[in-house]
């Protein structure tokens, strides 16, 4: 068993590093929810999404305790920079959210970005926003081959027992 | 350049210099040689800076050791790798490149998509008509920081605010609403 921990290993830590110090990785994530709020869709690379998702998400259920509340007021202040979009925050996304329990936002991975560095990137987006949608369910048609089987099966069984 | 011109009495002299070289033979132990500049009270004088160097390791002290003494000096191959055991290196698995298994066709666009990522194509559609639609909202808001307290909807040509669109800002699209965008 390994008692002492080598300063270069990573084995196993979950805690990503980003910026410069864990002040710039908070101001990151900060611009970043910042601009979630602003434009309920965003691209940013895949870490700093999957990061800031968990922010965003606790940011908006301190939202739902209400504008009075001095706890939800102070953390809407700290992390949304822009200051309209406090009123943003209690006035139109609080009421959308009221009847979900969680997970009020979606988080996607898009192809990597174009550049020299080959980033992974993502769309995370806030659930119920008004743009198109970037995945559209597809509803089972009648025209597949397991479908026409089934159905086929359907009618002779019907048949068998009909007569 | 100065140059150190003595003339001290020759015993004083003799007794200075043997102290010193004690002292120097127990402080500085890598002094060069046994020799050391003639010392003593002495007169700096102004004069030409050529000073005759004594035959000393002065020279060789700035070299590397040689290369004969020094075994253990710098890591070299002993033998040339033949091919097949560089083969072996290059082509081993860890080395190749890995195929991917997880490319599929985009059940919208036929074009190939990753089946864990977006289809490339559909998002730069999406993206395109995301873009668009900001622009319109942008035209609205005029400045920045005009964020409104209601929600949008976006209305294409021919379209009119139903029911639910009540309290909403209403953004307008000049053109037939997209097959993949459907009205909720």
């Amino acid at each position: 068993m390994r008692l002492s921990v080598a300063a270069a290993i990573s084995h196993g830590r979950v805690h990503r590093r980003l910026g410069l110090n864990p002040r710039s990785r908070l101001d990151l994530l900060r611009n970043l929810v910042t601009a979630l709020v602003r434009h309920e869709r965003i691209e940013a690379p895949w870490a700093r999404a999957d990061e800031m998702r968990g922010y965003a998400e606790r940011l908006i259920e301190y939202a739902k305790l209400g504008d009075t509340d001095e706890r939800a007021m102070r953390m809407a202040n700290f992390w949304l920079t822009e200051k309209d979009l406090i009123h943003k925050l209690f006035k139109v996304l609080a009421p959308r959210f009221q009847p979900h329990p969680g997970s009020y936002t979606r988080l996607l991975q898009i192809p990597n970005r174009d550049n020299l560095d080959r980033a992974k990137m993502a769309v995370i987006e806030l659930k119920g926003n008004p743009f198109p949608p970037l995945i559209t369910p597809r509803r089972d048609t009648d025209k597949t081959l397991l479908n026409q089987l089934l159905k086929g099966y359907r009618q002779d069984m019907q048949q068998a027992a009909a007569p | 350049a100065l140059v150190v011109v003595f003339s001290p009495l020759p015993r004083l002299r003799g007794l200075l210099q043997r102290c010193w070289g004690r002292l120097e033979r127990g402080l500085l132990p890598g002094f060069c040689g046994g020799w050391s500049p003639p010392w003593g009270p002495a007169l700096a004088v102004q004069a030409p800076a050529f000073v005759p160097e004594p035959v000393s390791d002065t020279g060789e002290s700035g070299e590397v050791p040689s290369l004969f003494d020094s075994i253990l000096w710098m890591a070299a191959p002993k033998k040339r790798r033949t091919i097949e055991v560089n083969r072996c290196r290059r082509r081993n698995p860890n080395k190749l490149i890995k195929v991917k298994r997880n490319i599929d066709v985009c059940p919208e666009c036929g074009n190939l998509k990753q089946k864990h990522v977006l289809c490339g194509y559909c998002y730069a559609k999406v993206k395109a008509e995301t873009q668009l639609i900001r622009m319109e909202i942008r035209k609205k808001e005029g400045g920045p920081f005009n964020t409104p307290t209601v929600e949008t909807v976006v209305l294409y040509e021919g379209e009119k605010p139903t029911e639910e669109d009540k309290g909403k800002r209403i953004i307008e699209r000049a053109r037939k609403r997209p097959s993949w965008f459907v009205q909720n």
